[in-house]
């Protein structure tokens, strides 16, 4: 009897220990392994950091050449000093995953289409879905090109393969007690990381920047509405002014322009259910004024790139410094050097260069085998990739992507079966072998122009603005990418992929590129509106360019002298909403105020005087934006409601329409007995919206629409892990120059003042240098960022400098 | 009294262990001292020991920091407040603990 009571004992013991132990999916949700999680001294209390603690004094890391020093200053920026490259960017490496090892692999994850093995298949397949699109946009195919394109420069090969070197160098410290958060919770721990990885992050940004299109949208519009309406509707330059470089007659090369390309309009609309398309809401201002507008006499520069707003932070801001660089800035996790910073001599930042980087070509199969398909005449092999998907919680899924000369058929028959078997091969410029990472190495040590110009040659895409100004006194933009040379509305629609003339059979020589030095005007900017003006030679369309914030910005600059940094804060967080400025009177002009209920009454009025400014307290600019966001479905509607894929004009040409053509047959609404107008639509659209903000004080208790209530700007977790977001109230939105909507805004606000005395930078991003949500860092700049402060950043010369000012110094040895 | 001294030695014991050993080492100690210091309690010997330690070293961790990582993932475990996740881990670990802590003693005659 008692040997039996031990055993059941014995037994239940072992059984709660293993229950314990493990993770478990409970009716679809996930358990963490609770006691390994909930253990206070391994699980993820040890990721509570306590106040003020500091970071080991001494790490020996035998790889290292020579020692290195590591000052972190109070904001948790670590000022690096190496006595060579290798240990440089092997440190960088190491204290990078240090504070943002989940994040950086995460985002690989997310870019190789993996995430579905961390996190399973998701509600309805939509994690495995989106694992499967990412690997049939060709997204590893391309990070596999890049990294075999990277072995041609001696350089930046090594810089990778340090800085991989020491990423592992941490994750092969690792213990349970010390790994990142998300890891305990989600149960996993890191695979080693790889040159690979790294490519996969640099092709992860371009497909936010640079994979959108509109090839089958406008296909589609060509059919249904003929040429002149989607000249109408979608014209490739809209009648904004301002472009980033204006040299009207100054393009001193002429070209022979290639024959247009003969269009491949298919018999049926297309409706596929899109990947890639580019959120409007992406996308970056930078600008430079030259010293003569200063009041120091010396050049300023400023960005602050648009992106996604998570938490971990995107950005990671390091100083790098050994003989031969000096840098500092905004590096992004999982890639060596600054990406957007200063150096001793020049600063630089970037924004999105908008141009139609993309093809979609159709193809001509033998037959439904598919194993053939016509290209010049013959019929030519397709190549079956399976991809493997480890789905955890499931057995593995395969899936077999077809490749062409052209690229990935993205969409067919084995993928969203309800895509009338659109079968196009993608065109991806990213898809290109380029060495990316080499200009970032040269431009990090760029000393002028002509050193950062010739840095510039090695980038090839994500296409980009790149601003610059120098010490020496200099202002410059280049816009710099590989770019097709396209002729007259190539790009525009989906081509005939049975021709290898219709691709890219050329590229615009990087000299030809659209650049500017030391304008007339005293400064350079870009915020990504039409790059060029009227005479540039090459033809030049994208799925849409910006059309108010540059307009804002070079209005403001145009005027400003004796500029401060603190005027250039300022302007960064500008709320200012150009858009509504051109387009309000005219709607409050089609409103009858004697028609108007209570409530519209009151939003009439608060519309009235609102000073167009979107800053937290305002109701005009909820009333606005509510008004905005009824008004545009409605008059597209027809858009909407299509089971074709179509996409809606422009914000821009949406408000020229409304005033010029206010009776255009897209106004009237579908399934209403009236014709609708202009005045109408307004009318109606103005309704809904005081119904959608009654709605919304109603579920607050009755609290007044104040913007920053309305918008509800959320830092979303990188994982979608809820408790782990935080909520802000804080004005801007995409159109202003603090282009901060609900889930987007300025990742990094930079002001650099490029003194001969010595380089000054201000900056700030909503987050903080750890990637721990439970270190004080995790978001420790989160409100500075919302009340537009900023940190002046400690740019030093020699370590001694840097242990002044130093929070601590970890020192990393080489073995004895 | 016997109580306490197994009590004692559970929470010292499980602390030592902790200390190089996964979570589950807590088991390991309360096994032992409920084998060699069998009393009339010993589940509630196992069960308080363990408690007591958890609670002890978590609240520790939370008080130490600004940080409100514990609420986060008192959230995350839907559990509304944090209150309710001491509760759970201290039953967590006082349930392991005080299995094996009887356990222990149930092998000795």
């Amino acid at each position: 009897m008692h040997v039996f009571k031990f055993i059941i004992s014995f037994c239940v013991t072992l059984a709660l220990i293993y229950f314990l132990d493990n993770r478990w999916v409970i009716k679809g949700n996930p358990i963490p392994p609770l006691g390994k999680f909930m253990d206070p001294f391994n699980g993820f209390w040890r990721n509570i950091e306590p106040s003020n603690a500091k970071g080991p004094e001494l790490l020996t890391l035998p790889q290292l050449q020579d020692n290195v020093t590591v000052s972190f200053d109070s904001l948790m920026v670590p000022h690096v000093f190496a006595n060579n490259d290798l240990d440089l960017y092997y440190a960088q490496g190491y204290i990078t995953a240090k504070y943002r090892l989940w994040q950086m692999e995460f985002q690989t994850h997310a870019a190789a289409g993996r995430v579905s093995e961390i996190i399973g298949a998701g509600r309805n397949d939509a994690l495995l879905n989106y694992d499967r699109g990412q690997r049939r946009l060709g997204m590893v195919y391309a990070a596999k090109r890049s990294v075999a394109a990277l072995s041609e420069n001696q350089e930046s090969l090594i810089m990778i393969e340090k800085y991989t070197e020491g990423i592992n160098s941490y994750i092969k410290s690792l213990t349970y007690k010390t790994l990142p958060f998300e890891y305990k919770l989600l149960d996993y721990t890191p695979e080693p990381w790889t040159t690979l990885k790294s490519a996969l992050l640099l092709k992860y940004m371009a497909q936010t920047l640079n994979i959108g299109d509109k090839d089958m949208e406008m296909t589609n519009a060509l059919k249904l509405y003929g040429p002149q309406i989607v000249d109408l509707l979608y014209p490739d330059r809209e009648d904004v002014g301002s472009p980033i470089v204006d040299n009207n007659g100054g393009w001193k090369f002429k070209i022979n322009l290639p024959d247009s390309l003969p269009m491949a309009v298919p018999q049926e609309l297309i409706a596929v259910k899109r990947l890639s398309e580019h959120d409007p809401n992406i996308g970056s201002n930078n600008w430079a004024v030259s010293g003569n507008k200063t009041a120091s006499g010396s050049p300023i520069l400023c960005g602050d790139p648009h992106l996604n707003l998570n938490l971990p932070s995107l950005w990671y801001i390091i100083q790098l410094n050994a003989p031969g660089v000096n840098t500092m800035g905004a590096s992004l996790p999982g890639t060596p050097s600054i990406v957007i910073g200063c150096n001793d001599s020049i600063a630089w930042s970037l924004t999105n260069a908008q141009r139609d980087l993309v093809d979609w070509c159709k193809i001509t199969y033998q037959d439904g085998s598919r194993s053939k398909y016509l290209l010049d005449n013959q019929w030519i092999d397709t190549q079956k990739v399976v991809e493997i998907f480890n789905v955890r919680d499931r057995d593995p899924f395969a899936d077999t992507v077809l490749y062409t000369y052209w690229g990935p058929v993205t969409y067919d028959r084995n993928y969203m079966p309800d895509n009338n078997h659109s079968e196009y091969a993608f065109r991806w410029i990213s898809h290109d072998p380029s060495s990316d990472a080499t200009a970032f190495y040269k431009i990090n040590r760029a000393l002028n122009y002509k050193d950062f110009n010739d840095a510039l040659d090695y980038f090839a895409a994500p296409a980009q603005n790149f601003v610059y100004a120098s010490t020496s006194g200099d202002i410059a933009m280049r816009i710099q990418g590989k770019y097709p040379i396209r002729r007259p509305l190539e790009g525009k629609f989906v081509i005939d992929g049975t021709k290898k003339g219709n691709g890219w059979n050329a590229f615009i020589p990087n000299e030809q590129n659209i650049q500017e030095k030391n304008p007339a005007r005293g400064f350079v900017s870009s915020a990504n509106q039409y790059p060029v003006d009227a005479t540039y030679p090459y033809y030049i369309t994208a799925t849409s360019f910006e059309a108010y914030r540059n307009r804002r910005i070079n209005h403001q600059l145009a005027d400003m002298n004796q500029i401060t940094p603190r005027d250039m804060m300022t302007l960064q967080n500008d709320n200012f909403n150009l858009k509504a400025d051109e387009s309000l009177p005219y709607l409050l002009q089609q409103l009858d105020s004697t028609t108007l209920n209570p409530e519209e009454k009151r939003a009439y009025s608060a519309l009235k005087e609102w000073d167009r400014i979107n800053d937290k307290d305002s109701e005009g600019a909820s009333y606005y934006e509510a008004w905005w966001e009824n008004l545009m479905p409605m008059v597209w509607d027809e858009m909407e409601n299509s089971k074709a894929i179509l996409k809606r004009p422009t914000a821009f040409t949406t408000i020229k329409l409304l005033k010029e053509r206010p009776t255009l047959s897209f106004f009237d609404i579908q399934g209403t007995l009236e014709i609708e107008t202009a005045r109408e639509v307004i009318r109606k659209a103005f309704s809904l919206s005081v119904e959608d903000i009654e709605e919304w004080s109603a579920d607050h208790n009755g609290a007044p629409a104040y913007w920053g209530d309305y918008k509800d700007s959320y830092m979303q977790h990188l994982a979608r892990i809820e408790p782990l977001g935080i909520h802000v109230r804080a004005g801007g939105n995409a159109n202003a120059v603090n282009a901060h909507s609900k889930l987007k805004g300025p990742s990094w606000r930079m002001v650099v003042s490029l003194e001969k005395t010595g380089v000054k930078m201000w900056g700030v991003y909503p987050g903080g240098q750890s990637g721990n949500a439970g270190s004080e860092y995790y978001a420790n700049m989160l409100d500075p960022w919302v009340n537009g402060e900023y940190f002046q950043m400690q740019f030093f010369q020699y370590p001694e400098d840097a242990l002044k000012h130093t929070f601590f110094t970890t020192q990393l040895n080489k073995q004895k | 009294m016997k109580f306490l001294i197994q009590f004692v030695a559970i929470l010292f014991s499980a602390h030592l262990l902790a200390l190089f050993m996964p979570w589950y080492s807590i088991a390991i100690a309360a096994f032992i001292m409920g084998f060699l210091l069998k009393s009339n309690t010993n589940f509630l010997a196992g069960f308080s020991a363990i408690a007591t330690l958890w609670i002890f070293n978590a609240l520790l961790i939370d008080a130490g920091s600004s940080s409100d990582l514990s609420e986060r993932v008192a959230n995350l475990l839907m559990v509304k407040y944090e209150i309710v996740l001491f509760v759970a881990m201290a039953a967590i670990g006082g349930l392991v603990g005080g299995l094996a802590a009887l356990t222990g003693a149930l092998l000795r005659k």
